[in-house]
């Protein structure tokens, strides 16, 4: 425990600045309520997502590092579990957004117009308020009991050894990952792809499995890039482990890409009307623009700087380049989530670009407490990384 | 250099307690042992009747090249609406088996699995002689394989120009770049060893033939800086490879817009069955091959147990990617998804859908017990179940997908003719008639890689 205590006047700042932040964002979303009720739904379910994807993204790199290994997940390892201890602080956030918010935000939630449409009739056995909050309740369950049995085992290998518990770990880990991709796929077609309820993408779930990776990398990175900064942590400042977390995210950035662009390709080249309405949505009307700045913030930079060595062997340079992505992944979920609401239906969709400040505000509110909470429990438990021996 | 040799002590203690190598090896040993099968066992009875076996299917399949050449290609079953058939599938499942190899020797490669050395090299000729049978099908397919370079864009005075919107255009590029890497880097690879056979070898014959295939190598510290330099580079290029190829194939079906075919998720799924069937064909040629030559001290329990794990992950990303269009069928609330996926578990074809679905996603979940994963026999025939279902996958989106369209009045069956099945059938004599070949004349193992396991003196002799 010792690097914790000698470094909890460092944490205890960052939590407090977390804090504050989410104090004034919470009173600017407060306006904000006032304001515009439909607009800050809109803007809470941008940043619940944004943060419950590094939350329980936690959880997935953490099960990836015990069936894989790899001195990477050594080196997060701390700051992935502390993640995935903040899971039951992201139930707590959604119940207001689906027994407050849905009807601001969900079509299939409003009776006259299901009535009129006959594919939200038969899709209203699946998309029905009860079903998404009794479902919901079920994928928490899920991740906070991998969570709890994971963080469970790791405590325990501190005192019995690496290799006693490690088995225990995998055996939790091999079945869970499973358990936590199919979760987090239902659970983002019902709290997003759910927002244009007739539009479908088989592909959608393992889109937003790779932006929490991405996400959860480019947090861990940025993390660790300070804390070594700091006394006792500073013989953790490993030029390969860096390496090795560049190498990860840029891997991650391409299979982001990757997946973006298939699904775009393959929706593009057959133009079906129920299909390409989504694009027609986030091209057009000025989104057009944040697709072009996505393309080449989100890739084809972070792709030039993470391909070479010597950006990922410094940990001033490749802690910058997550900085970057921390902030064009909040620009790709807005991408994809907010176009869905600022069109007026007709025969063909007119989008047009709304950057509402809630937009920020209610990123900047969930996030501020979310590191706050984040904070405490990193807190908890020792900070120099488990000893393989 | 020194970095790099750092990390990869600092994975070996990660690997956990389980060797990748049999304890008690030395240089020479590991040299005697893997050298000996083209230079000195010979010719054994169990290659000599295999071979012979291989060889006349393969002799199955020149035939029926003839045949298909002399009357066209109305001898395959293909008709309409099932305009593809046996060609495409065969096709397709061919090209799958290959990326396990590019994956063991360009993925691990970067990831620093130390497992991965005694199984690269065997891998990589596995990929390509799966893509030699998988070029095959294209090119007969053409009806007249001697025009296939038109398949290819340069200035003619024909005013031809291939569609550069087709998906297939993309996969003569992506086909034809991936052999062509992989050719290169697994001849790269094998010119240490072949400079070890040229020394080794006894008759002048063999001297002179393996002393021109080494380039002239003769273990220098500048070669082995410019070989580490070269695969490295070959490496970086084939990562994307294993992505791209497979992409490109799902591409073939999922950017037209027939319902099973235009699904989002056919890119990584695609790619996620072709390990999936790569790594059974691994299993499938290692065991024997390991037990055959006695190689067990180099392709360990550890390398079994890993590739069923693989094996393992990428079969639950595959049934994942089938959950996806059960799912998303019925949630699209689209009549044809709709129709679709009925037709494909009811209908017809739908014995074939359910065989699929056991062989694919059910039989393979007994790989999560480790006794499973340590019995022999039973891994032998999980890959070739496997092998199976990766078939019969693409059999299910091809003819399921095509037989019944938007148009009842044009509905039909497919059903694959003689020809159809000697043509698969003698793809798979080549194949392996080009497996014995390798075997028999070339190291199989990678002798320098695996001399890299044994653990130096300096280290304190920890294993």
């Amino acid at each position: 425990m010792s690097a914790t205590e000698a470094m909890r006047p460092y944490l205890d700042k960052i939590q407090t600045r977390g804090l504050l932040a989410g104090i004034v964002g919470l009173i600017a979303c407060g306006v904000g309520f006032m304001v515009d009720h439909d607009q800050f739904w809109r803007s809470y379910l941008l940043g619940y997502v944004y943060w419950f994807c590094l939350a329980v993204g936690s959880l997935g790199l953490l099960m990836l590092h015990h069936m894989v290994g790899g001195q990477w997940g050594v080196a997060i390892r701390r700051g992935l579990e502390a993640g995935t201890r903040t899971i039951p602080l992201m139930f707590v956030l959604l119940l207001p957004m689906l027994f407050l918010g849905s009807h601001s935000l969900y079509e299939w939630t409003h009776a006259e117009v299901v009535a009129k449409d006959p594919v939200l009739q038969h899709k209203s056995v699946y998309l029905n308020l009860p079903g998404v909050i009794a479902r919901a309740v079920v994928y928490f369950a899920i991740w906070i009991l991998l969570a709890t049995l994971l963080n469970k085992y790791s405590q325990e290998q501190e005192t019995a050894g690496y290799w006693a518990v490690r088995p225990k770990l995998q055996k939790v880990s091999a079945p869970g990952i499973v358990l936590y991709g199919l979760a987090v796929t239902f659970a983002v077609v019902d709290w997003v792809m759910s927002l244009e309820p007739h539009w479908f993408s088989t592909v959608y779930g393992a889109m937003f499995l790779v932006g929490q990776g991405l996400v959860t990398f480019a947090f861990m990175i940025v993390l660790m890039r300070h804390l070594t900064d700091q006394e006792p942590l500073k013989d953790q400042d490993k030029v390969n482990n860096f390496h090795d977390l560049g190498t990860l995210m840029f891997a991650f950035t391409m299979l982001w890409a990757y997946i973006s662009f298939s699904q775009f390709l393959i929706i593009w080249s057959a133009n079906l009307p129920e299909e390409i309405t989504w694009y027609i949505r986030r091209l057009n009307g000025g989104w057009g623009y944040m697709a072009a700045a996505l393309l080449i913030f989100h890739f084809i930079v972070p792709f030039l700087l993470l391909l070479q060595r010597r950006v990922k062997r410094k940990k001033a340079w490749v802690g910058m380049v997550a900085a970057w992505m921390l902030v064009m992944r909040l620009v790709d979920l807005a991408w994809v989530i907010l176009p869905a609401f600022s069109h007026s239906e007709g025969q063909m969709p007119q989008p047009h670009l709304n950057l509402h400040w809630l937009n920020l505000a209610a990123p900047v509110a969930i996030g501020g407490i979310w590191i706050w909470y984040f904070m405490m429990q990193l807190k908890k438990r020792s900070l120099e990384p488990l000893q393989v021996s | 250099m020194a970095d790099h040799l750092e990390t990869r002590n600092s994975t070996t203690t990660l690997a956990g307690p389980e060797p990748v190598l049999a304890p008690g090896h030395t240089y020479a040993t590991v040299t005697d042992k893997i050298a000996a099968v083209p230079l000195e066992v010979g010719w054994p009875r169990f290659w000599i009747v295999g071979f012979t076996i291989s060889a006349l299917i393969f002799g199955m399949l020149l035939m029926t090249i003839l045949w298909l050449l002399g009357k066209g290609i109305g001898v395959w079953g293909p008709n309409n609406p099932v305009g593809w058939g046996f060609d495409i599938i065969n096709f397709v499942w061919w090209i799958g088996i290959g990326h396990a190899g590019t994956l063991i020797s360009a993925i691990l490669l970067l990831l620093r699995q130390q497992w991965r050395m005694s199984i690269s090299r065997f891998a990589e000729a596995m990929t390509l002689f799966a893509v030699a049978c998988a070029f095959l099908y294209p090119t007969f397919h053409t009806g007249r394989p001697w025009l296939a370079y038109w398949l290819l864009p340069y200035p003619n005075t024909m005013a031809m120009w291939p569609q550069p919107r087709s998906p297939l255009l993309w996969d003569v590029f992506a086909v034809s770049t991936y052999a062509t890497i992989s050719l290169v880097f697994w001849y790269v690879g094998l010119i240490p060893d072949l400079a070890s056979m040229r020394d080794r070898a006894k008759s002048r014959f063999a001297q002179v033939i393996y002393g021109i295939l080494a380039l002239g190598w003769r273990g220098s510290a500048q070669h082995w800086n410019h070989y580490e330099i070269a695969s490295l580079i070959l490496a970086g290029l084939s990562t994307p490879l294993v992505l791209s190829v497979h992409t490109v194939v799902s591409f073939d079906f999922a950017v037209g817009l027939i319902p099973g075919w235009h699904a989002t998720i056919f890119p990584p799924y695609f790619v996620a069955g072709a390990i999936y069937s790569g790594f059974a064909m691994v299993l499938t040629l290692a065991i024997p091959m390991r037990a055959w030559y006695g190689m067990q001290d180099f392709i360990t329990m550890k390398h079994i147990d890993n590739m069923c794990k693989v094996m393992l992950g990428t079969g639950l990303i595959v049934a994942y990617g089938y959950a996806m269009e059960a799912f998303m069928a019925w949630y699209s609330g689209n009549l044809w998804e709709m129709f679709m996926f009925k037709n494909r578990t009811t209908g017809p074809y739908g014995w074939s859908y359910w065989s699929l679905i056991i062989f694919n996603v059910l039989i393979p979940q007994v790989l999560w017990l480790k006794k499973a994963r340590q019995n022999i026999p039973l891994v032998f025939v999980l890959s070739l179940v496997i092998n199976v279902g990766m078939w019969l996958e693409r059999f299910v989106i091809i003819v399921t997908s095509l037989h019944r369209d938007f148009l009842p009045a044009s509905w039909g069956m497919y059903y694959p003719t003689k020809y159809d099945w000697s043509m698969y059938l003698g793809s798979i004599g080549l194949f392996l008639t080009l497996m014995y070949l390798f075997v028999r004349f070339l190291p199989s193992i990678s002798i320098f890689e695996v001399r890299t396991l044994i653990p130096r003196a300096s280290k304190g002799g920890a294993h």
